[in-house]
């Protein structure tokens, strides 16, 4: 965390701002936008208010309930818990590079679900559950990577910077070893699925599998949310968080366990989706300051808009075909990501 | 680890063939604007005089040329479901591993005609394949004349090969690409595989499952007298000179003996009408004597 943020996190920490923020209802404004915007464009063009009065046609109205709406969906609340996960995790480790890509959840989640993909057939899943495997296979190899992560790195004291990315390179590392073994073991289709699935999309989005993501990652959002003030007396150290009536270990655990989860659920169902989490806290910080109300609120609010925007551009720009919607998010967040290193530089 | 990856290989032809292979050779309701994801598919199409009907293409339809030139929906594993639905296409035609799953099934909730073609790697498997199609666009007794015209020669070559046991097979590596390096080659339960059995050649690979990167050891093991290479993977290795000094191939029998057979990847692997021809020539260019 750099100066500047800290300064205001200790000068507004004890500030109870109970009115909105009106960044964030401008937020609220542009998600709204941008969910209309999705919502209406696409490869088809129909209209939604068409659509709404019944006067599309059968095809129309097909795609836009089971095709184009489910994804519209996903696409916002995978990007809200990436962003949120992102915001949390540089709040609770004190490090600006923490994003559930670079230290290695997101590879855990993708590693979870690749061994459901692979392995799932042998488990012999009853009807019921086998929609809901692949989620929570996913869940289970982030949490698994998040909880390593944070024993590992903690064990020398603080959290340090250096460590707690060395340890994310060699979890990822370790995650990749894995998913690669299972590339091993895949058959050719099996592989060249598993190729694009790694490249995320949020085409494969369903009713079923995209609505029970939307409560737990909404459920997880709501927990989240209520940690903001916890997590501004946690930028003072663990120690005075403690002696300020923060119960530390419980804040701690809940923030890792809980988006560990909804990272989980993201990752399941669109793939492995980059710098979504890492560069979103850092608007918000740079456009509404680094109050952690503040900062949640907004990632999770423009997370959201942002993502729904990298999918229309990934459905749009080479229609009929698409484009992996990490291939959008990589190519405007590794510039905006190397713009980040060289300003801390200048400075 | 041998009969748990058999179980899931049955287990996935099971599901396949009960899912899809009985009921998808029947003719269309409406088969005049049809999207294409797979590239012998396409093959086919032309190959039946009926191109018309053809309103996309996928990456793979790279056959023939003027193919390309129809809008693309992508390559034939991730497709979109709304892209393809944009091209108002009354039939959806798509080789067995058309995906996205989670996309067939978008496709096939709408009122869009899919079928998903079975595949086998064998001589039958590509006759299946043109009267499949065939039949789905209604014009199977064309399809059948095209049969004997044009590929009479071929399948009567193709059964000789095929009667013929030869005791002395001659080895062959399939090559398809280098991954970091490592030549991917063609082990059983490939289509590289298929071609080689149906080219009366020994596949050198054969105990290997899949394509897989071998190593330096393991090709210098299993020592092919022959090399078959796609053009993209001999573009690849840097051409004759790559492959002449890349480590794993250049100690090989086939390299030193300079018995290398360059074939377009989709002629050689896309299981369509070419298929048959690139096999009679590969076992002609494999029995040219030393």
């Amino acid at each position: 965390m750099n100066s500047e943020a800290t300064r205001a996190t200790v000068s507004s920490s004890f500030e109870v701002r109970r009115h909105l923020n009106p960044g964030i209802a401008a937020l609220a404004v542009f998600l709204a936008l941008v969910c209309t915007i999705a919502m209406s464009s696409g490869a088809v063009p129909l209209s939604v208010f068409d659509v709404m009065t019944g006067s599309a046609t059968e095809l129309e109205t097909t795609i836009f309930n089971e095709i184009r709406s489910p994804r519209v969906l996903l696409a916002g609340f995978v990007g809200a818990a990436l962003a949120l996960a992102g915001a949390v995790l540089q709040g609770l480790f004190r490090n600006p590079l923490a994003d559930p890509g670079l230290i290695g959840v997101s590879s855990g989640g993708a590693l979870g679900a690749i061994a459901m993909i692979v392995l799932g057939a042998a488990l012999n899943l009853p009807d019921w559950l086998s929609p809901y495997a692949l989620p929570l296979a996913a869940i289970a190899g982030a949490l698994a990577v998040t909880l390593f992560l944070y024993s590992f790195a903690s064990y020398y004291g603080q959290f340090n910077i250096v460590t707690v990315l060395l340890v994310g390179i060699a979890i990822n590392a370790l995650a990749t070893v894995g998913i690669g073994a299972f590339q091993y073991l895949s058959d050719d289709a099996q592989l060249r699925t598993l190729v694009f699935w790694m490249m995320g999309s949020f085409g494969r989005a369903n009713w079923t599998t995209v609505l029970p993501s939307v409560v737990l990652i909404s459920t997880g959002i709501l927990i989240l949310l209520r940690q903001a003030k916890n997590l501004d007396r946690m930028q003072l150290g663990e120690k005075e968080a403690f002696h300020l009536g923060v119960d530390v270990r419980l804040a701690k655990r809940t923030i890792i366990l809980v988006s560990a989860a909804i990272v989980g659920a993201g990752v399941a169902l669109s793939g492995i989706v980059a710098f979504v989490g890492l560069v979103v806290p850092h608007l918000i910080r740079l456009m509404l300051g680094a109050q952690h109300t503040v900062v949640l609120a907004g990632s999770a609010l423009l997370g959201a808009a942002l993502m729904i925007l990298a999918d229309l551009i990934a459905r749009m720009i080479v229609a009929p075909a698409e484009l992996p919607v990490s291939l959008v998010t990589s190519a405007i967040g590794a510039p905006f990501f190397l713009w980040l290193i060289t300003r801390s530089k200048l400075r | 680890m041998q009969t748990f990856l058999k179980a899931l290989v049955a287990a996935a032809v099971f599901f396949s063939s009960t899912a899809y292979a009985d009921d998808t050779c029947f003719e269309a309701k409406d088969a005049s604007r049809i999207a294409i994801a797979g590239g012998s598919i396409t093959e086919v199409i032309y190959f039946l005089g009926e191109e018309s009907r053809i309103i996309a293409t996928d990456r793979t339809s790279n056959f023939p040329e003027e193919a390309t030139k129809f809008p693309s929906v992508g390559y034939v594993r991730s497709l979109s479901a709304e892209g393809i639905l944009s091209l108002k296409p009354s039939l959806v035609l798509g080789e067995d591993d058309m995906g996205p799953e989670e996309i067939v099934t978008q496709l096939a909730a709408t009122s869009v005609d899919i079928r998903k073609l079975s595949e086998a790697h064998t001589t039958q498997g590509v006759l299946t394949k043109i009267r499949c199609i065939g039949s789905i666009l209604g014009v199977e007794s064309k399809a059948e004349a095209r049969i004997s015209e044009q590929l009479e020669s071929d399948l009567n070559e193709l059964q000789v090969i095929a009667a013929t046991q030869r005791s002395d097979k001659p080895r062959v590596a399939l090559l398809l690409m280098f991954a970091e390096g490592s030549p991917i080659i063609a082990g059983h339960d490939t289509s590289g595989d298929g071609v080689l059995a149906m080219a009366g050649a020994a596949n050198a690979f054969a105990a290997v499952e899949g394509w897989k990167p071998v190593s330096l050891e393991a090709m210098v093991k299993a020592n092919p007298d022959h090399l078959i290479i796609t053009a993209r993977g001999f573009g690849a290795a840097g051409g004759l000179d790559g492959l002449k000094e890349n480590p794993a191939l250049r100690l090989t029998k086939a390299v030193t003996e300079n018995h290398i057979h360059v074939i377009d990847g989709m002629a050689l692997l896309g299981f369509g009408p070419r298929t048959l021809s690139t096999a009679v020539s590969i076992s002609e260019s494999l029995s040219v004597p030393e």
